[in-house]
């Protein structure tokens, strides 16, 4: 019994995680149908950011994204004006090519600036663990998770709640209905695109503590994150977070009567299922062009 | 073979077999034409040349620029000290890309068009794996400084000769013996074996479990677990519940430090840990642990710094001296001991004959800086590797006893910090 709440308390703490890295992707895509592949380099990009702050100034990393995630939607925003709007409307195999190269690029000068090595932050109690009964919940794990809830519900409420969330919302389901209101779809999705990009400020800074990364780590990231908005749906946000729990809790639940062996197998095994049943994914809504498909 | 990069990246993915069998292929049809033999072979005026292809740029671009350092320095060297056969030597290298296509339409050009005296090897056993075919179907002596996995001699290669003191699956056995020369009853009595689904580090942990059941301690957990397993709580807590005295993880990097850090949040620490490379990423490894946390980590490697082989404290010196007062990697160290074993088949054997100069290194020991190596008739490689210790924020040769730093050995760990 212990055992079993222990691998669902894991499983649930990862995968908030994984919810975290993955929001930005999904929101991504939903308001500009661009696939960023870069999304795991920009992860890692503010991973590496963040542990060469911690290093100089001893910040806690998560603390640390209060500075690296208003950088990171400046950074989100240029790369939209310089990069991502030239493909706008394009099809989406150019947005893949064009963001794998600024992967490939972001990769290269971590490469050649901070050196092909592996990195980790080790703030004091990333050793640590909350016990509560027989079971242990280590502490940057939990923090991370409270910072992932933190995030995802303030997206919630932006996207919701605000006129921008509505403006972003309206570009995504129509933008020719949406322009006709008044809303101006290059700086609605390029807002879009920038608070995408901001989430991977904490998720970056969270990554710096849990998973020892190096500038080629993104491959793997990039990876994941895909598998889990596929299973959720594109572009929806609560996907995201059931695709990522999912994820998660197959991990400890696969690796406790398993073996960790088979958990990349049972995700994707899930996601197969998933999209014969439901080709948009578990979330995922199915647009006019799709039906008529 | 234990470079950071050289483990991280040089797994040949499910993908790789169907490409080796493809470049070999290839390599077969393009290499079958021409003698090696030149004609400016014997004239004494006329430098030696010998040919290689490194992975200078691409995944393995890190172990194959050091691998490039190693190879210079012992050129230098043989230089500074008459030649070889009283000619000067000089390398010829060509960068593959750490593509398996490109290492043999390198080597294939090296041997035919260029027409080199000799060759050496390329770094990792993806990239060896073809390129020892096209110098076994030339019939040249193909000596290389990083390639051990076990497929490397199953082919029956006479030319291979691989100048490492052991094969991938036998990385360990200086593991064992060492707690086989511990006291009955300090012997471990229980342990667990986690390991990634790695052709370098699943080997390893799999010989050192038979070696240690032999030994009658008993297994009590084991796991494999794929090379992109970020969270290791589930195995660390599964380990913990278990409370095996030794725990031995066939670890490539951030597997072993993710798996440290998992035991140490439920504050369990194995009387005696062993891992297979994560530990010989020197301060990246104690960065990410933290120092105090190396304490007593025991790990197996080819070559230290220390070592009081011939010529070692030369070849560091040197390698010093050329870049910037660095401490050469491992595998630059392999190459230069690559170079030792051509060279001292060419000086036995007196002339460049590919076949005798083969013939020789089947049947004579080389004293390297990596120690003595002889072979067996496949080229694989008959010594131990070193055991060792971090001691104190530092690495210490431990075992075998003839090459140890240090006559202390940690045994039990102590806890975490």
């Amino acid at each position: 019994m212990t055992e079993l709440v222990q691998a669902l308390a894991l499983g649930v703490l990862i995968g908030g995680v994984y919810a975290l890295l993955a929001s930005g992707l999904t929101l991504i895509f939903g308001v500009l149908h661009v696939v960023n592949v870069a999304h795991g380099a920009f992860l890692v990009l503010c991973a590496m950011f963040t542990w060469w702050l911690w290093r100089e100034t001893g910040v806690d990393p998560v603390l640390a994204s209060v500075v690296t995630t208003p950088l990171m939607f400046g950074f989100g925003l240029v790369v939209y004006r310089l990069l991502i709007v030239r493909v706008a409307g394009a099809a989406p195999a150019m947005s893949v090519l064009l963001t794998f190269g600024l992967a490939l690029t972001i990769e290269g000068v971590l490469n050649v600036t901070a050196g092909n090595k592996f990195r980790s932050a080790t703030p004091g109690y990333f050793s640590e663990s909350f016990r509560i009964g027989g079971i242990s919940l280590p502490k940057p794990q939990v923090y991370g998770f409270l910072a992932a809830v933190a995030v995802l519900g303030l997206l919630y409420y932006v996207l919701t709640r605000t006129w921008t969330g509505r403006a972003i919302r309206a570009t995504a389901q129509n933008p020719t209905g949406a322009a006709l209101v008044g809303v101006g779809a290059t700086a609605t999705a390029g807002l879009a695109f920038a608070i995408g990009t901001a989430t991977t400020g904490v998720g970056g800074s969270i990554m710096s503590v849990l998973y020892p990364f190096f500038p080629a780590s993104h491959y793997d990231w990039i990876s994941r994150l895909l598998g889990i908005i596929v299973l959720g749906g594109m572009g929806s946000l609560p996907g995201a977070l059931v695709g990522a729990l999912v994820l998660g809790l197959g991990e400890t639940l696969t690796a406790t009567y398993g073996s960790l062996r088979w958990s990349t197998l049972v995700f994707y095994v899930v996601i197969l299922a998933v999209l014969l049943v439901r080709k948009q994914g578990l979330f995922g809504t199915r647009l006019r062009e799709d039906v008529a498909l | 073979m234990t470079g950071l990069m050289s483990h991280r990246t040089v797994h040949p993915r499910t993908s790789s077999l169907l490409a080796t069998g493809l470049a070999t292929a290839v390599a077969l049809a393009l290499a079958g034409c021409g003698e090696p033999q030149s004609a400016q072979q014997n004239d004494p005026d006329k430098p030696i040349v010998i040919g290689t292809s490194l992975p200078l740029t691409g995944d393995f671009s890190q172990p194959g620029t050091q691998a490039r350092r190693g190879y210079e320095i012992w050129v230098e060297h043989v230089n500074a000290n008459g030649g070889l056969l009283d000619r000067q030597i000089e390398l010829k290298v060509t960068d593959d890309a750490s593509n398996q296509d490109t290492v043999v339409a390198d080597y294939t050009r090296l041997i035919t068009q260029d027409k080199v005296d000799l060759l050496l090897g390329t770094f990792s056993s993806l990239l060896n794996y073809p390129a020892s075919a096209v110098a076994e179907k030339n019939r040249m002596l193909y000596v290389e400084p990083a390639g051990g996995a076990t497929r490397m001699f199953e082919r029956g290669f006479h030319y291979l000769i691989y100048a490492q003191p052991a094969t991938a699956p036998k990385q360990a056995d200086v593991m064992v013996e060492w707690i086989k020369s511990l006291p009955a009853d300090q012997r471990p009595k229980t342990a667990a074996y986690p390991t990634q689904d790695d052709p370098f580090a699943k080997p390893v942990i799999d010989t050192m479990r038979a070696g240690l059941e032999a030994l009658g301690v008993r297994t009590v957990y084991s796991t494999v677990y794929p090379p992109d397993t970020t969270n290791f709580q589930t195995i660390a807590s599964a380990i913990a519940a278990r409370k095996p005295d030794l725990v031995a993880q066939g670890a490539v990097f951030e597997d072993g430090v993710g798996l440290i850090r998992s035991l140490q949040q439920l504050n369990y620490s194995p009387k005696i840990l062993f891992q297979t490379s994560a530990p010989s990423n020197a301060n990246q490894y104690s960065d990410a642990v933290g120092v105090a946390n190396t304490e007593g980590v025991f790990y197996t490697v080819s070559w230290n710094e220390k070592a009081k082989t011939p010529l070692n404290q030369e070849f560091v010196a040197a390698y010093a001296k050329k870049y910037n007062g660095e401490t050469p990697a491992e595998d630059a160290a392999d190459a230069f001991a690559a170079g030792q074993v051509l060279q001292a088949a060419v000086e036995a054997v007196g002339r460049i004959d590919q076949k005798a100069l083969a013939d020789w290194l089947h049947a004579n020991p080389v004293q390297t800086i990596l120690g003595e190596l002889t072979w067996d008739a496949t080229g694989a490689p008959q010594s131990y590797f070193l055991l060792a210790q971090w001691q104190g924020g530092q690495v210490e040769i431990v075992a075998p006893k003839e090459r140890a730093t240090t006559t202390t050995v940690i045994n039990p760990k102590p806890g975490w910090q």
